[in-house]
């Protein structure tokens, strides 16, 4: 042992004295000689570190990384407990006396130089060891602090000490973290839910127990709360009437649970400490397994399970009903408008609410090739929609506008009067007015009219019987007809020659007769003029008219006859001719 | 005699004409109604119309016309005295009614005012149809060349406007200068003096034709 001892030693000085570009360069009796001082520390280190799993540091065919890890498994709680170590010496000198006089200046320096190496060593394990912690490490951290922490009560045993250390503590606590009021306030709703289960768990709490944040800073929450427990529980031992008032409140309900105290479960302050540490060290032991168990032994101490279903009714009930006295979230507010809600709180919630416009059509070329097909059939068929203009009926028949005749009336003043007269008395019998005089000329031109389309228009066209009318026929050579009338003009107007005389037998003239003969046409002719004179005697009195036919080569026109043929030019050039004789 | 008589005054009953002492009336009196030539005791009846200058030549014309109905229908007797340049009527013996005498004086003034026979002959036919005259200045006081336009505008181009308004209302109108003269019955001169006034006052004859068209068209309606 000794000469391994030197020979590590001498590796060890031997490593020193190399300087160090030496080392960039791997090199076998550098790395070999490394490799033995390593070893020796780990087995000189051994005893300090009681939970490394290795007696030696296993070399020969190991990696330098599994080396590394075997050497990193033993230093790091090693780390833990000098760091603690140190601190505790930092405050309290009087312990390194004692250790001086315990531990001689060999062993000191020892563990001067194996914290010089292990801080040389394990230079960069310190943020790995902030990082990784684990609850046991941790555990055996609390257990220790703890343990001191007891310990130093006990020797103040004052309650200025204990509120100087537990300034002092809570001056280590307090930070931006943690407010000890805010801690009271919360603690104080806490302790209405899990009265019962809190007493339970102090120990737990106790155990975990941290003095310092500074190192946790990272852990978090957890921590805050395992600290704020904590404190509620250092609280809870000095102030024990608010823990008192609060048992008050509740005894009505469970008196079981209420008169479970902090006493029952851990015993007085001054008997706290080994109590307490024992109960520790168990849990430590037993771990998180342990720290159930006997928290279901507590229940069954403290209360029956109907107890325990009670309980939780009943802080359900306070929830719902503290729920009810609080505002309600603004989903349930009726009208909220964006100031009386968060900031972008609506885009969390999904709401529902009615579209009064339809959305617009997504165009797609379906609905393309559907419109076209539509306008295409529209086109072919020739269906557009297009608006009729729609004719208002007329429901009256138009009034008979009376037109004011500009020209001299034909009738005299009587006359009018006596046409009013008859029409008032008989209206049947009145004659016809001028508007109906009108309409029958106009009613007359369009039947010629109508007649002369008739020929043009019809294939087999049957002309309408001719109404022979009388008309005025004069015997004109064609010749002096020519000359006035117009071209289309024919001698078939001229009258026959039996219309021209109708006689019988011999005619002769009047210079052709002989005496007998003539004598005869005279006496003739008196016996007809007696005849006639006699018959105008006897008619006179009824004043017939007479037409006599015989009179001349005319044939006679009524004067009505004259107006209907009065447009003829025909018969305006025989009407001429007429009067020219 | 009279000792019976007085004797049996109680008893008899008188059979010849009543006493005057008892009540009842005598009976009346039935009498002809007077004929045109009994009227005034007997004496005959005249009527004298004066014959202006420009109406001379007219009556030499019409004379017949004029004559045989007055004298034929009316019974009237009828002369022009050509001294004192007048038309004298007088009843006859068996004019039928004395008013005969005025219709025809009225019938020959009218001619005399200008009217035509054929349409001054409706007096003598009808009762009720008189003859109104009136003035320009009556309606609006006029000088020189308004006046002229004035009776422009009354007759109308071609005596248009007095032919409308003589068609629409049954009456004659007669613009003598600054005369007016309107035959008719009543209600159609006092019509056909609305539409001659307005038309002095100067409206257009525009204005005056839409307003005969609605008067005549009501004037239809009503028969």
């Amino acid at each position: 042992m000794a000469t391994s001892i030197e020979a590590a030693v001498e590796s060890l000085r031997e490593i020193k004295s190399k300087e160090p570009p030496m080392w960039l360069v791997p090199k076998q009796e550098l790395s070999q000689a490394v490799r033995a001082a390593s070893k020796h520390l780990f087995s000189s280190l051994k005893p300090h570190s009681p939970k490394s799993p290795f007696d030696q540091l296993l070399i020969e065919g190991f990696d330098a990384e599994q080396i590394w890890q075997q050497i990193d498994l033993q230093s790091q709680p090693l780390l833990y407990t000098l760091r603690r170590e140190v601190k505790k010496f930092e405050k309290n000198p009087e312990e390194i006396s004692k250790l001086k006089e315990a531990i001689e200046g060999g062993k000191k320096k020892k563990v001067v130089e194996e914290k010089g190496t292990d801080d040389i060593d394990d230079d960069d394990d310190d943020d790995d060891d902030l990082d990784m912690d684990d609850d046991d490490d941790y555990d055996d951290d609390e257990e220790e602090e703890e343990k001191k922490e007891r310990g130093r009560e006990e020797e103040s045993e004052r309650e200025g000490e204990e509120m100087e250390l537990e300034g002092e503590e809570k001056g280590g606590i307090e930070d931006k973290f943690l407010k000890i009021k805010e801690l009271q306030e919360y603690l104080e709703e806490d302790e209405a839910k899990e009265y019962g289960l809190k007493k339970n768990k102090k120990t737990k709490t106790e155990t975990k127990k941290k003095e310092e944040d500074t190192e946790e800073e990272e852990e978090g929450e957890d921590e805050e709360e395992e600290e704020e427990e904590d404190d509620d529980n250092d609280e809870a031992e000095e102030e024990e009437d608010e823990l008192g008032l609060f048992d008050g409140d509740d005894e009505d309900d469970e008196d079981s649970l209420e008169n479970a105290r902090y006493e029952d479960f851990f015993g007085t302050k001054k008997n706290k400490g080994p109590k307490e540490k024992a109960k520790s060290r168990d849990r430590f032991e037993g771990d998180s397994g342990s720290d159930d168990e006997q928290d279901f032994d507590k229940r069954k101490d403290g209360l029956s399970t109907h107890e325990e279903e009670l309980k939780k009714l009943q802080s359900k009930i306070e929830q719902m009903e503290k729920a009810n006295l609080d505002p309600k979230v603004w989903t349930m507010r009726g009208e909220v408008t964006a100031a009386q809600r968060q900031k972008n709180s609506a885009l969390e919630v999904d709401l529902d609410f009615e579209h009064n416009v339809r959305p617009a059509p997504v165009i797609t070329e379906e609905v393309t090739a559907s419109l076209e097909d539509l306008i295409k059939t529209r086109i072919s068929e020739g269906l557009f929609d297009d608006v009729q203009k729609s004719r208002s009926l007329s429901s009256k028949a138009p009034r008979e506008t009376k037109e004011l005749d500009d020209n001299k009336s034909k009738k005299g003043l009587a006359e009018v009067y006596e046409e009013e007269f008859v029409q008032k008395t008989d209206p049947a019998a009145a004659p016809l007015s001028f508007s109906d005089e009108l309409k029958k000329e106009a009613s007359m031109l369009f039947k010629k009219l109508c007649l002369k389309l008739d020929a043009l228009s019809h294939f087999h066209f049957t002309p309408k019987p001719v109404v022979e009318d009388m008309s005025i026929q004069t015997n004109v050579p064609a010749l002096a007809m020519e000359e006035i009338a117009p071209m289309a003009v024919s001698d078939a107007a001229m009258l026959a020659p039996e219309e021209v005389f109708a006689g019988k037998g011999d005619i002769k003239e009047e210079a052709e007769l002989t005496r007998s003969e003539r004598k005869r046409r005279r006496a003739n002719k008196k016996r007809k003029f007696k005849a006639e004179a006699a018959k105008r005697l006897a008619k006179k009195p009824r004043e017939t008219t007479q037409v006599d036919s015989n009179e001349g080569d005319y044939s006679i026109c009524y004067s009505s006859l004259h107006i209907i043929t009065l447009g003829t030019n025909q018969f305006l050039s025989q009407t001429l001719h007429t009067i020219c004789r | 005699m009279s000792a019976e008589a007085a004797a049996t005054m109680e008893i008899e009953t008188l059979p010849s004409d009543p006493k005057p002492a008892s009540n009842s009336l005598p009976p009346k009196l039935k009498f002809e109604p007077l004929k045109a030539h009994e009227m005034s005791d007997g004496r005959v009846q005249f009527r004298k119309v004066s014959v202006p200058p420009h109406r001379y030549s007219p009556l030499k014309k019409y004379w017949m016309d004029i004559y045989t109905p007055i004298y034929e229908q009316m019974k009237i007797d009828i002369r022009m005295n050509l001294k004192a340049r007048k038309v004298e009527l007088k009843t006859r013996s068996d004019t039928p009614d004395i008013s005969n005498l005025q219709k025809c004086a009225d019938f020959v003034q009218a001619f005399m005012l200008g009217f035509d026979v054929v349409d001054a002959i409706a007096l003598l036919r009808m009762d009720e149809l008189y003859v109104e005259s009136f003035e320009i200045k009556d309606v609006k006081t006029l000088r020189g060349e308004h006046l002229s336009r004035a009776i422009g505008r009354l007759s109308g181009k071609g005596g248009k406007t007095k032919f409308a308004i003589e068609n629409a209302t049954k009456t004659r109108i007669v613009i003598a200068d600054t005369k007016i003269h309107i035959l008719g019955s009543f209600a159609n001169i006092k019509i056909a003096r609305d539409s001659l006034c307005s038309l002095i006052l100067g409206s257009p004859a525009g204005k005056v034709y839409s307003k005969l068209r609605q008067v005549s068209a009501r004037l239809a309606e009503r028969f």
